[in-house]
This record gives structure tokens, C-alpha cells and sequence, in this order.
């Protein structure tokens, strides 16, 4: 497949030096990004995430599984994160990239590691059966900042998502179908969310987030934060660029938090405008199999 | 929900970066299709004389599998067909289909880790296929309109259903996809089942029907017509519609 186009040098010159005089391409400030859109699809499980040109789409499944037998008191969360060649021709089926490699790192990091999701909960007999949770990262379009984009998806994708009910009765598991029992959500623990610093100028003076394509194929340096909205933060990844300074890190964090708020922000809004959108009310409300905690 | 009594959907050009590209949803499927091309081939894709068209099928959860690579497999041959790859030698027109959503069948648990695509997503891959071609400007023979037609037993007699939900699919005697050039040619005749030549001769005329409805040219001739063939979408109409659409919209000057 072709390789991706760099931009030539008087195209790198010029993002560099209206980014010197801290403007952008796209007429934004440093610390904004681009327009942001989340749907959920009919299904439950699915978001879809836009940030500006940038399109990723994430689904989330369940099926029942035998559990890990060095954990058997856990379920299985995985998110798979494969870049199709739709993203752009440069990405090849079945040979993982370098993004591809650090965009699923990341989210691991971020969602998995953080244990946003309770993999107890996913356990039904121990040692025996659990819960296998997957969420399918997709994207669509590539124009920069997948890390953010994809990690929102995935969060989203989660906490819309409602596996099937089950029940124990004498050892027999009984997995209820859609027609059956209405499906249950997945106990969430907190909604963590990415958010990456791109680094300009010699010594990375120049901070700017939710950088573009072309912004992302001529930095210096990147860092990408995750934190939820109580700002406990879950991982920091600077993967090599030029050393940038440990004040500005703390202010981007500090930055990074009111984002993340606006996110969390966002994802309960529409989640919240699903909820009443698929609200059929009156008796089907009463047959619901979700119960309180 | 009942599959057959929605109306096609379709967006083209719904993707900023890629040359061409559609989103197409019928009968609960919904499907993105991106086209690239023709671009440069690796050696290995790489024919002398003409394009290789490079079809990827990716399933919405899981992992595509051998029933990915068959579905490819038919879609390739298919399109390469309609598509003329004797223009573009040595070079690659790069098509992939992301599944978005599939209809369930709600009384049954579906396995997830290894995708399970059923045949009667193909119509709209096909359809998805050929709307991004158009939208990628890739120079074609013709267009293709596809359907899928389920023959059900009931009783003595027989029954077609087009475009059937996955439950349909389940209990169904067999199920044929179709699919047809602009010119009335049989592009793809896909069975599965267990169905006599009566029957497939049947749900052959009523995919025709669908795929291949005569624009109504005088008013006398359209009305006799509407009255025979009401069952289905109008598939070819649909298709210029969407791409009418897109080029009215694209030559619309502020």
C-alpha cells in the first residue's frame, strides 16, 4: 500500500510559524477542540464519535465464555482496535501499524488497567463461566487525535451498552434473550477519558490540544492524559519527542481536567437523551429486569 | 419490527479523506463503505494488464473470519466485473465495507468472538459497493442493484419474502441473493437451502422485479405497472435518486 504523504516543507514551515504566533489552521485557540459529535446507533452498544474529520466508531458485545484459569473469579474485557484501510490506504489489514500499536496500548492503559469496568461482576460461576466483554473500535476517518476520539467511543460504547440477563437456579445458568428479559447494563465504575497534548516549537513551548493530521505530522512531542472528572488521573504517556517541562505537564493536567469534565458532561447528556429517546414507558417500564442499587 | 417495509437508505460521501465513500441502510443493515483508487499496487496484488480490486469485509464486533473471506471473494468477482480494470493496470482499487449495524434476531444469543455475517447482508454490501464506486468516480460498465429473496414453505404452498430479517432467514426453506447490472444482466445469483428450479425461477422474477423496474417513461405504462409490482423497493430508482441527490447538491453554487 502507498505510504502516507508528509506535507513538504514550506506546508510544515508554515503550520510551525502561525502556531509560533499561536494561531491555527483552522482559526481554534490552542486549548479547543474541534466540534465534537456522539450518537448511539438502534442498537444498544453503539457510539460514534466526531471530532471535526475525525470519525471513530465503537461497538460493544458480550457473549458467555469459560474464565481465564489464573482468574477464576474474573470476566474477560477486551478492545480490539484494528485500523482498516478505510482510515486511509496506508494502514493495511492484518499488519498493526505503529498507531495502531499505541492507540490500543492507551486505551488498555486508560480503560482496562483503571478498572472502569468491574471484571467481577462479569464472573456468573466461578471458574466456570463469565462474561467475555468486547468492544470493536472502528475508524472511520483519520484526521488526527484518534487517541481522544477512540478512547470516548470506547467509554461511551460502554456505558450504553446492556448485556443479556442471567439467572442461577440449581447450578443450570440460564441466559435470557432479548425477547425474554430486558438486557441489563454493565456495573460501570467511573468513565475515564483521554485527553493529548500535542508539543510545537524547539523546546515544546507551544501546547496545543486535539491536533489535526497535519498538526500531529509535524510535532515535536505529544502527551496524552487520562483522567476522570474527580481528576484522579490513570496514566500519563509521554512516548519519546523533546523533553518538555515539568510545570507546563502540570498545567496541561490541570487543563486536561476541565476537559475531561466537559466530556463527562457530554456523555451523561446524551446518554441521558438516549434513555428518554427508547423510553416506551408505562408497562414495558414495570417489566424491566434492571434493579437498583 | 417487519424488514421489508422500510424504505433504502443512503449518504454519499460521508467520508472527508477517502476517495469515495457511501453509508447505505435496508432492512436493519447498515453499512460504510470507503473507496480508494486506483492507487498504487503491491507486488503481490499487482496484474500486468488490469486493476486488482481489493474488497475487505469487517464485521461490526469480533473478528472476520472465513465467512468474511467468502463474502470478499464473491464481491471481487463481482464488482470486478462492472468495474473496467482493464484501464488501470498495475494499480489497485482499494474497497472496504464496515458493517455498522446488523439486525438481531431477539430470540436468540448470538456468539460474538467469532463474527457470524449471514447471507442476507450481501444485498447491502453490494448496493453500499457500488454507491462509494460511483462516489470514488471509479469508471464502471454499469451499475448493480442487488436483494435477497427468502422462499418459505408453508403448508403446500410457497412463499418469497424479500429481504428477510435474520429470523426469516432462520426458518426459511432457502434464501437467493441477486444481484443485477444496469442492463437487465445477471450480475450474482447466490442460494442457499434447499429450493426446486420452480422456485428458484420465482424468486428470480421477484428479485428482477425489484432489482430491475423500467423507469416510468409514459403515465399509462407506469400505472399498470405500479399495480403488478408493488412488493419491495424500487432498487435502480433508488440508487439514481441518492446519486441525483449527491450531484445536485454538489453542483449547487452559493
Amino acid at each position: 500500500m502507498p505510504r502516507e504523504a508528509e506535507p513538504s516543507l514550506s506546508e510544515r514551515q508554515f503550520v510551525l510559524q502561525a502556531l509560533q504566533e499561536n494561531l491555527r489552521l483552522d482559526g481554534r485557540e490552542l486549548d479547543q477542540y474541534r466540534p465534537l459529535e456522539l450518537s448511539f446507533g438502534d442498537q444498544y452498544g453503539v457510539a460514534d464519535v466526531t471530532f471535526g474529520r475525525t470519525r471513530v466508531l465503537a461497538k460493544a458485545s458480550a457473549e458467555v465464555t469459560v474464565p481465564y484459569a489464573d482468574r477464576p473469579l474474573d470476566g474477560i474485557f477486551n478492545i480490539a482496535t484494528e485500523l482498516s484501510p478505510m482510515a486511509s490506504p496506508a494502514f493495511e489489514v492484518n499488519r498493526p501499524t505503529e498507531t495502531e500499536i499505541l492507540l490500543s496500548r492507551l486505551l488498555e492503559k486508560t480503560v482496562r488497567r483503571s478498572g472502569a469496568l468491574d471484571t467481577e461482576s462479569l464472573c456468573l460461576v466461578a471458574g466456570q463461566k463469565c462474561w467475555s466483554v468486547r468492544v470493536d473500535v472502528h475508524v472511520l476517518s483519520h484526521d488526527g487525535n484518534l487517541i481522544d476520539a477512540a478512547c470516548l467511543a470506547v467509554v461511551a460504547a460502554l456505558r450504553h451498552f446492556r448485556k443479556p440477563d442471567t439467572s442461577i437456579e440449581g447450578g443450570v445458568l440460564t441466559v435470557y434473550t432479548a425477547a425474554e428479559r430486558e438486557a441489563v447494563p454493565l456495573s460501570w465504575l467511573h468513565s475515564p477519558f483521554c485527553v493529548t497534548w500535542s508539543f510545537f516549537g524547539d523546546e515544546g513551548e507551544t501546547a496545543v490540544l486535539d491536533a489535526t493530521r497535519l498538526e500531529e505530522q509535524v510535532r515535536v512531542a505529544s502527551c496524552t492524559v487520562s483522567l476522570n472528572k474527580h481528576g484522579e488521573i490513570c496514566q500519563i504517556a509521554k512516548l519519546g519527542g523533546v523533553p518538555v517541562d515539568a510545570v507546563a505537564l502540570l498545567q496541561c493536567t490541570a487543563v486536561a481536567l476541565t476537559k475531561v469534565k466537559e466530556f463527562s458532561e457530554l456523555v451523561d447528556k446524551k446518554l441521558a437523551e438516549d434513555v428518554k429517546k427508547r423510553d416506551k414507558g408505562g408497562f414495558m417500564a414495570e417489566l424491566s429486569a434492571e434493579n437498583e442499587r | 419490527m417487519t424488514a421489508a417495509t422500510t424504505t433504502p437508505e443512503a449518504a454519499v460521501g460521508v467520508l472527508p479523506r477517502a476517495d469515495g465513500s457511501a453509508k447505505y441502510s435496508h432492512a436493519g443493515y447498515t453499512v460504510t463503505a470507503s473507496v480508494n483508487g486506483p492507487i498504487e499496487a503491491q507486488r503481490r496484488d499487482e496484474h500486468a494488464y488490469e486493476a486488482h480490486v481489493d474488497v475487505t469485509v469487517r464485521p461490526a464486533a469480533g473478528v472476520g473470519a472465513t465467512r468474511e473471506r467468502h463474502l470478499e471473494s464473491i464481491l471481487q468477482s463481482s464488482l470486478s466485473q462492472i468495474i473496467l480494470v482493464k484501464n488501470f493496470p498495475r494499480s489497485v482499487i482499494q474497497i472496504v465495507l464496515q458493517i455498522e449495524d446488523s439486525p438481531e434476531n431477539d430470540y436468540v444469543n448470538t456468539k460474538l468472538v467469532q463474527a457470524s455475517l449471514n447471507f442476507a447482508i450481501m444485498p447491502a454490501l453490494i448496493q453500499t459497493a457500488v454507491l462509494a464506486l460511483l462516489s470514488a468516480a471509479v469508471p464502471m460498465r454499469a451499475t448493480a442493484t442487488a436483494t435477497a429473496v427468502a422462499t418459505v414453505r408453508q403448508g403446500g404452498a410457497t412463499k418469497t419474502i424479500v429481504d428477510p430479517s435474520p429470523r426469516e432467514v432462520e426458518t426459511a426453506q432457502s434464501v437467493h441473493v441477486f444481484a443485477f447490472t444496469s442492463h437487465d444482466e445477471l450480475l450474482l445469483a447466490e442460494s442457499e437451502g434447499d429450493f426446486t428450479v420452480k422456485e428458484w425461477d420465482d424468486s428470480y422474477e421477484t428479485a428482477k422485479a425489484i432489482c430491475c423496474r423500467p423507469e416510468p417513461t409514459k403515465e399509462g405504462i407506469a400505472m399498470v405497472l405500479d399495480d403488478e409490482t408493488t412488493a419491495g423497493p424500487d432498487m435502480r430508482h433508488f440508487l439514481r435518486l441518492a446519486m441525483e441527490t449527491k450531484v445536485a447538491s454538489d453542483l449547487y453554487w452559493k
